[in-house]
């Protein structure tokens, strides 16, 4: 027998399995589900090669998975039924209501646990690894190692996540249609963290990248279909989304070093993706609402048009970035505005609109500050200043490839 | 060609349980097993399966004795054919997942009469 599976197959079904049985028995039993889940896909691993598989292996998934939460939560009544003879007043298990099963308000059990996840107790970095665990199907480690953070801090967030859904005690399915809108927000906050993290990151490992960018993708798109979630903003999401990851092919080269924009072949990028992405972009603009989402969709979609990095329209770029500085106020976004304007209007200019700015702490730090700052005033002629902003960002160039993309860029010229 | 049993036995030292694998690395495993399955094709007469719990029957009651119940040193069967010990050998060393501190495979000739 062939392996007849989809390359991510167990990793999807644990997630669409948690999130079935959490909409069952209610995500305060999301130990008890994740267990079973793990069990079913075990179990799966020493079966299915054996025989043939079987005919619909989610369904296999779902029963064997289901009878185990049933027994486990059967033996966790008795215990507790045993529990309340010596503490009548207790709460007792047995009288815990069924999941309502409430179909027909949000159809996709995914899109249910997504927006469970996004509870507003729940820190956001605790919502994003929750997320990644019961959504995504990584364990702890691989959740690590794609955060670039310790075990220790994911299973402490983690914690966090379930000690507030313990507490809960609902089903997804028991969120109502206007909690679901009042939450929307929120997903769509961590849908554009779990891109991004993929997405910024100054780290090499591609192809592990590359897996959040196509995951954040995959449950926006969900989002995207669904009537209460298919907001102009959730589109403007997903088009930034497709306009970004159809630009990553090129952005290493063919030893993993980082590719500036300038230095990029523009025939890699996935053509397919950015009409999609334009199409969402294009579905976005229906209605009045302008998000930080339509804004850098749009940045990202001038990019995508530009035949070559001379052409791009920059002075739409730097409107771009100016409504985005006023949808969602940054430093950061003020650094970028600068860059496009000292691509359309020269150097000083873009020197200008940073001497007007007080940069946080944070970004001072950064070698984006310094490596910013070193490029337009070696454009503008100071040569004393450009050196010195070189040396810093040099020095806090938080990885090998980055500081040779910045060694490329600031010592050549 | 001769058949032979194969028992898959803990050994002394192993760590009990361990890390459960991830999804991700479930999918490997599948993958891996079924190449090992596409391989030995020829070899595998009976995958076999993981063995429950036992205990020995004797003729009369026991003392207490050295007489371990079964589930504590066998997981799991497999019947294979091959040429030699050495080749059924082989084939258990490259099943995955049978092979690692903790897990040996005990590999015993079947004598058929004639």
């Amino acid at each position: 027998m062939k392996e007849p599976l989809e390359p991510h197959f167990f990793r999807h079904e644990y997630g669409r399995l948690v999130a079935m049985l959490s909409g069952r028995f209610g995500v305060h039993h999301l130990d008890v589900v994740e267990d079973a889940v793990q069990n079913a896909l075990l179990a799966a691993v020493e079966n299915w090669p054996k025989r043939t598989l079987p005919e619909s292996p989610s369904a296999w998934l779902y029963s064997v998975a289901y009878k185990q939460c049933v027994g486990e939560l059967r033996r966790r009544t008795r215990a507790n039924t045993l529990e309340d003879r010596y503490r009548p007043s207790g709460p007792s298990a047995t009288d815990e209501p069924e999941a309502a099963f409430l179909a027909g308000d949000v159809p996709d059990d995914l899109l249910r646990m997504l927006f469970a996840c996004c509870d507003e107790a729940i820190p956001i970095e605790s919502q994003l690894v929750l997320a990644l665990k019961t959504l995504c199907g990584f364990d702890v480690r691989e959740i690590a190692e794609r955060l670039f953070t310790t075990e220790a801090n994911v299973y402490k967030r983690l914690a966090r996540a379930r000690n507030r859904l313990r507490e809960v005690e609902f089903a997804p399915g028991d969120l109502a249609v206007s909690e679901l809108a009042e939450r929307l927000p929120a997903v769509q906050a961590i849908l554009y963290l779990l891109f991004t993290e993929g997405y910024l990151s100054s780290h090499a490992e591609g192809p592990i990248r590359r897996e959040l960018c196509d995951e954040a993708r995959r449950l926006t798109e969900i989002l995207a279909e669904h009537p209460v979630s298919a907001t102009p903003e959730t589109f403007a999401l997903l088009a930034l989304m497709f306009l970004h990851s159809a630009r990553l092919p090129a952005r290493q080269d063919g030893s993993g070093g980082l590719l500036l924009l300038e230095e990029q072949d523009r025939t890699l990028w996935n053509q397919v993706e950015i009409r999609t992405g334009l199409s969402w972009l294009a579905r976005s603009a229906e209605g009045d609402d302008f998000s930080r989402y339509h804004a850098e969709a749009g940045i990202a979609a001038e990019h995508c048009l530009a035949p070559s990095f001379r052409e791009t329209r920059w002075e739409r770029i730097v409107d771009c970035y100016e409504l985005l500085d006023r949808v969602a106020p940054s430093a950061l976004h003020t650094l970028n505005r600068a860059i496009a304007l000292a691509e359309w209007r020269g150097a000083a200019q873009g020197l200008e609109v940073l001497e007007g700015l007080v940069p946080p702490s944070w970004l001072v730090g950064s070698y984006l500050w310094s490596a910013v700052l070193a490029d337009l005033h070696r454009r503008s002629g100071h040569a004393e200043l450009a050196r010195h902003y070189r040396d810093s960002a040099l020095a806090s160039a938080p990885s090998q490839p980055v500081k040779e993309a910045l060694q490329r860029r600031l010592v050549a010229g | 060609m001769p058949k032979y049993l194969c028992l898959q036995r803990s050994l002394p030292g192993g760590v009990p349980g361990g890390e459960k694998p991830s999804p991700a690395q479930m999918q490997a495993m599948y993958a891996k097993f079924n190449e090992w399955r596409e391989k030995f094709q020829k070899n595998l007469v009976d995958l076999g399966g993981k063995l429950g719990a036992g205990r020995m029957a004797l003729p009369e009651p026991a003392p207490d004795g050295p007489f371990v119940e079964v589930k504590e040193l066998v997981g799991g069967y497999m019947i294979v054919s091959a040429e030699s010990l050495d080749e059924a050998i082989q084939v258990a060393r490259e099943c995955p997942g049978l092979m690692h501190p903790g897990s040996g495979v005990e590999v015993i000739e079947i004598r058929t009469p004639g």
